[in-house]
Formats: C-alpha cells, sequence, structure tokens
C-alpha cells in the first residue's frame, strides 16, 4: 500500500483551514496520480492504491468538513462511490487467488474433506471462482465508467474551488 | 452501519491543535464505546461499528499527525492500527459467511458442497479470531492504555477528554 505523501508547512498554532487546504491539495493530487494507470484493468496495486487515496480523502473531507463555507457533502459523497466500487474491484482481487488455492488444495484430496459433509466440494469452488470472475469485470467497468464522468464534469476543479486551492497547487 | 459522532465544540475558525483534540478524542471514545458489544459477540454489528470508528480514528490522527511529536505519534498510530487490524480478520470471515450463507439457496445441487465446506472453515477460523480480540483487550487493559492515550492528547493538544465529553448521535451513553 502506497504510504500518504507529506505534506509541508502545516502549523498546529495556526486555525484549522490554511491547513486542511496544504493536506487535503496533496491528497487530491494523490488520486488523480493513478488517473492512467487504472485504465489497465490488470494494474491490481495500483487499483488498490487509488482506493486508499480515495478513502483517505473522504476521511479527510468529513474531518476538515466544518472550516469550509462550501457545501463538501456531494464531494464526500461522490468520493465514497468510487471508494467502494474500488472495494468490490479489490474483494474480487483477493478472493479469486484465494479460492484458487483452496481449489488446489481440494485436487490433492480428490474433492473430498471433512468440511463438506462428504460430497465433492470442487464445482461449488469453481462457480463461485467464476462469478467472482465476471464480478471483476462487471465492477471495474463500472468505476472506469464512474471515473470518466468526474473526468468530464470537471471534478477535481470543482472540489478545488470549493476548498479555495489554487489548481494544480 | 453506526453514524459518526458529532465533535463536541468544533467550531470553523478553531486552531489547528484545538481541533486535533477534540476530534481524535471523540473518535476514540465513539470507538471504545462498542467494545463491550464487540466481547460479547453477539451481534457482528458492535465488531463492525468499532472497526469502522477505529479507521477514522486513525484517519484523524493522520490528518492531525503534525501536532504531535512523531516517535510517540507512530507508537499510538500502532496500538490503533492494531485494534483495526485485530478487528479486520474476524470482520472479513463475518462477511464471507453471511456473502456464502445467503448464495446457498439459490446453488445447484453440485455446488452445494463446495460452498458449504467453504462456510464451515470459516466459521472455524471465525471462533479462533475470537481469542486474539480476547488478547488486544486484555492487554490494553493491562496497560492502562485508554488513560494513557487520552493523557497523550490532552498533554499535545490542551483539550481533556472529562471535559469534552463526546457522546453518540442522539445523546444517549
Amino acid at each position: 500500500m502506497a504510504k500518504p505523501r507529506p505534506v509541508a508547512g502545516v502549523r498546529p498554532h495556526k486555525r484549522v483551514r490554511p491547513n486542511a487546504r496544504r493536506i487535503l491539495a496533496v491528497r487530491i493530487d494523490e488520486v488523480w496520480a493513478y488517473g492512467d494507470d487504472v485504465r489497465d484493468p490488470g494494474r491490481v496495486t495500483e487499483l488498490h492504491d487509488m482506493r486508499i487515496a480515495f478513502k483517505r480523502l473522504r476521511y479527510l473531507l468529513e474531518i476538515f468538513d466544518v472550516a469550509f463555507a462550501a457545501d463538501l457533502e456531494p464531494f464526500i459523497d461522490e468520493v465514497k462511490d468510487l471508494q467502494d466500487v474500488l472495494g468490490d474491484v479489490h474483494d474480487c482481487d483477493v478472493q479469486v487467488p484465494l479460492l484458487e488455492e483452496h481449489l488446489a488444495m481440494l485436487e490433492v484430496h480428490g474433492g473430498v474433506t471433512d468440511a463438506g459433509g462428504g460430497g465433492d466440494e470442487r464445482p461449488g469452488i469453481r462457480t463461485l471462482i467464476a462469478r467472482r470472475r465476471a464480478q471483476r469485470e462487471q465492477t471495474y467497468a463500472a468505476f472506469l465508467t464512474e471515473w470518466d464522468r468526474l473526468q468530464r464534469e470537471g471534478f477535481r476543479g470543482r472540489l478545488e474551488a470549493a476548498l479555495g486551492i489554487a489548481p494544480g497547487a | 452501519m453506526a453514524r459518526a459522532w458529532d465533535v463536541p465544540g468544533l467550531v470553523p475558525d478553531a486552531r489547528f491543535r484545538d481541533a486535533a483534540g477534540r476530534v481524535i478524542l471523540t473518535r476514540w471514545r465513539e470507538m471504545m464505546s462498542y467494545r463491550e458489544g464487540t466481547l460479547r459477540g453477539e451481534d457482528i454489528e458492535y465488531l463492525h461499528a468499532m472497526r469502522v470508528s477505529s479507521r477514522r480514528l486513525r484517519a484523524a490522527m493522520d490528518a492531525f499527525a503534525d501536532v504531535f511529536p512523531p516517535k510517540s505519534f507512530r507508537r499510538h498510530l500502532k496500538v490503533v492500527k492494531s485494534v483495526t487490524d485485530t478487528l479486520g480478520g474476524a470482520r472479513d470471515l463475518d462477511v464471507a459467511v453471511d456473502h456464502l450463507s445467503g448464495l446457498l439457496p439459490g446453488l445447484d445441487d453440485e455446488d452445494r458442497p463446495g460452498v458449504e465446506g467453504l462456510v464451515a472453515r470459516y466459521r472455524v477460523r471465525r471462533r479462533g479470531e475470537d481469542a486474539h480480540i480476547q488478547a488486544l483487550f486484555e492487554r490494553l487493559d493491562e496497560e492502562d492504555y485508554a488513560r494513557r492515550f487520552e493523557r497523550w492528547v490532552c498533554r499535545h493538544t490542551g483539550v481533556d477528554a472529562r471535559g469534552l465529553d463526546p457522546r453518540p448521535p442522539g445523546g444517549g451513553s
């Protein structure tokens, strides 16, 4: 998991708003830094890191919301939606290898173990793997649709404007 | 999912240091409010709420990291992370059992043994997670960690948890 970049110039004795701007500018930039990589569905690590970056951004927006006059709730909702759909993609990326490992173990035991009540456990696991793979394709496509929409609608620029952050700061 | 508690006395033009104390102590008390329900284990939503709160607490600590000395900050963040991670193992299994059990009625007969076998394995592993959770809380108690954490936050922010007295939405205890 990518560590958050350090934020320079935070001054604890000052007010929340200017410090929040500095922190949020860096965290927004971290999300968008993955913009090109995640167009490749095979970039599992980058998709996961983008989810974490979205999550950090969402929590920060919730924490610092009080310091800004603009209504941040619509932005928080959008960020949460992207975080959730990337979470679904990640669940599939984690589950499929685990199920494949389980299937390999079952193959060694001829498909039958004490846990399965005597029947061949392999068909059910193969079905779960197939479902998860199909779900991965669907959720990735849903993510890409939403991500493209945010670009078209200038989400980043609107969020930075609401926070009083200079574009590309 | 449990709603985040409101932060008492947090105003738009607050000082960063003061806001740090209020937010972190509120999230700490929020997280610990689910402790007994998590330990009882009768309702998986307590464990879920505690884990979500621990994530909110970590996010708050990250946001206000510059208020604290780096060394002690890292030490306390590590403890909070251990709460998230310990609960995470159990939560993942709760979700998996719930999901797979929900699939069972719609499965073909051929697919049932595999999914039932997986549910049985996850249930065994889930029971093992209870011991980790119990051990975590016992360790925190032995170290008097709650008092130490709250005093550490107070020392660096000037906010006292006793004076702050955060409450869940609706004002219950």
